[in-house]
């Protein structure tokens, strides 16, 4: 019996510390210097635990503040833009590049856009599911970039800038613009100043308000655009005469979705716009005008007909 | 996504160094600022500078980075605190509410205390990690470890009696 009251005297100071004695119990078990050391021990203990919390709840709280400042860095830059613009294009196209190593790549998830700024001070927007590598390595010299998807380029003045995509070489002098790259898409806007287009080996000269592409293997085509920005900064994605399997493409970059469309027609020409930002409101723009029902399957795909 | 893994604005490199050097950081702070909430307002402000000079900055040079512009917010926060306090023409007694005890604990004393948990023999370690670390009950422990929750209770009475042996007179 005195063993087993011993033992149970043993464990007051675990019993205190999780709380099931109070301090006027423990005060009564030990000498009063002793209970104020153990106190002290308990105030470092607790402490110890508030600077221990898991950190995870942190770093979401800066990735939620770090993507609203990029939104609104968008916002702001291409209003600013607008005023220093130089010259502006932009330039659709698409198909993957070998990034090697020593080369410096920024990429862009779904759903996501990024401002990079280049050594020079030029500064790159990258649209959701597109990617740019470049060397830092005589950079000055030699301001060539490669692109992936679609990107938005605001260019400092001074020697040669050139974007090179698998579908054709873009040159600017002093100026800004956008360059879009997938597949069998290509697509330049200059929206500012003078550009080049070499495709094919052809080149293009584009000033303000026009534009080129080159759809499916077709005869390259010049339009005019009147748009002073693309309309992506501003959160929504804008087609002019382009067949629908395009826009189901942006709109699984943007959305991070999956669209089974292989029963319908997505050749059909398709001109209007979508918001980067609301999936509901964008599949009502884009499939009720063309009266086609989409419906989310168990698997999540999104399925056409 | 950055594939470059010596570049911080690649997501992954910036989680590595956030997961490495939080929690030193918020430490840091809160012995400058003696209030949580205002270290941990700090250590994310930091966070996102460095994150905003990601390109220019090198992942080794990250931590002083960072610590300097924790410390500058912090020196920033204390002018505008008096600005403020000379604008309510406030007296240096500006609270009348107790600080919690535990906001007072010295650094040293915590450093003493991580060095007596460091030092206990391993069983008592096992409990009193699983129980503070862990935030685990003593019945939890018990289970986990296949013992009887007496034998965690006494573990742990142990450990707190040879902790204050340790730390001794404070």
């Amino acid at each position: 019996m005195r063993e087993n009251l011993t033992k149970e005297e043993e464990s007051f100071l675990a019993k205190w510390l999780d709380g099931t004695i109070s301090d006027l119990t423990l005060k009564e078990l030990v000498s009063e210097q002793d209970f104020i050391d153990y106190k002290k021990i308990k105030n470092g203990l607790v402490l110890l635990d508030e600077l221990n919390r898991p950190v995870a709840s942190s770093f979401n709280a800066i990735n939620d503040s770090i993507s609203k400042k990029r939104n609104f860095k968008n916002t702001q830059a291409s209003f600013k833009w607008g005023l220093s613009i130089a010259a502006s294009i932009l330039v659709v196209l698409g198909s993957y590049f070998a990034f090697s190593f020593e080369e410096i790549t920024h990429e862009t998830s779904y759903a996501e856009q990024k401002t990079i700024s280049l050594p020079d001070g030029s500064e790159v927007v990258l649209n959701a599911k597109s990617a740019i590598n470049f060397t830092k390595k005589n950079w000055p010299n030699n301001r060539i970039i490669q692109l992936k998807g679609e990107a938005f380029f605001k260019v400092k003045k001074g020697s040669t800038f050139s974007v090179q995509t698998p579908n054709g070489l873009v040159k600017v002098l002093g100026t800004q613009f956008n360059i879009k790259d997938t597949d069998t898409f290509f697509e330049v806007v200059c929206y500012e100043g003078k550009v080049s287009v070499t495709n094919n080996k052809n080149e293009h000269v584009l000033t303000t308000g026009n534009a080129i592409r080159k759809i499916d293997g077709k005869n390259s085509e010049k339009y005019d655009k009147e748009d002073s920005l693309p309309s992506w900064l501003n959160g929504e994605s804008s087609f002019l005469s382009v067949p629908l399997k395009y826009v189901i493409l942006e709109l699984e970059k943007q959305y991070n979705i999956q669209i089974d469309a292989r029963r319908i027609d997505d050749s059909i020409i398709f001109t209007g716009s979508f918001s980067n930002k609301d999936l509901k409101l964008a599949l009502v723009s884009v499939f009720k005008t063309m009266d086609i029902k989409y419906s989310k399957e168990k698997n999540g795909i999104l399925s056409l007909e | 996504m950055i594939k470059d893994l010596n570049n911080i604005c690649n997501q992954k490199v910036f989680e590595k160094l956030f997961n490495i050097h939080a929690k030193d950081l918020r430490r840091f702070l809160f012995f400058k600022t003696r209030d949580i909430d205002l270290a941990e307002d700090i250590l994310q402000d930091a966070f996102i500078k460095l994150w905003n000079n990601c390109n220019n900055v090198n992942p080794e040079k990250a931590k002083s980075f960072l610590f300097t512009v924790a410390k500058n917010m912090f020196f920033n926060y204390k002018k505008h605190e008096k600005v403020v306090m000379n604008h309510q023409k406030q007296t240096l007694k500006s609270s009348n509410y107790e600080t919690p005890e535990y906001l007072l604990v010295e650094k040293e004393f915590l450093v003493k205390i991580e060095e007596a948990i460091a030092t206990l023999p391993d069983k008592q370690k096992e409990v009193f990690l699983l129980s503070r670390m862990e935030k685990k009950k003593y019945k939890e422990i018990a289970e986990l470890l296949g013992i009887s929750v007496k034998a965690v209770e006494k573990r742990m009475h142990l450990a707190l009696l040879k902790m204050k042996e340790k730390i001794g007179k404070v």
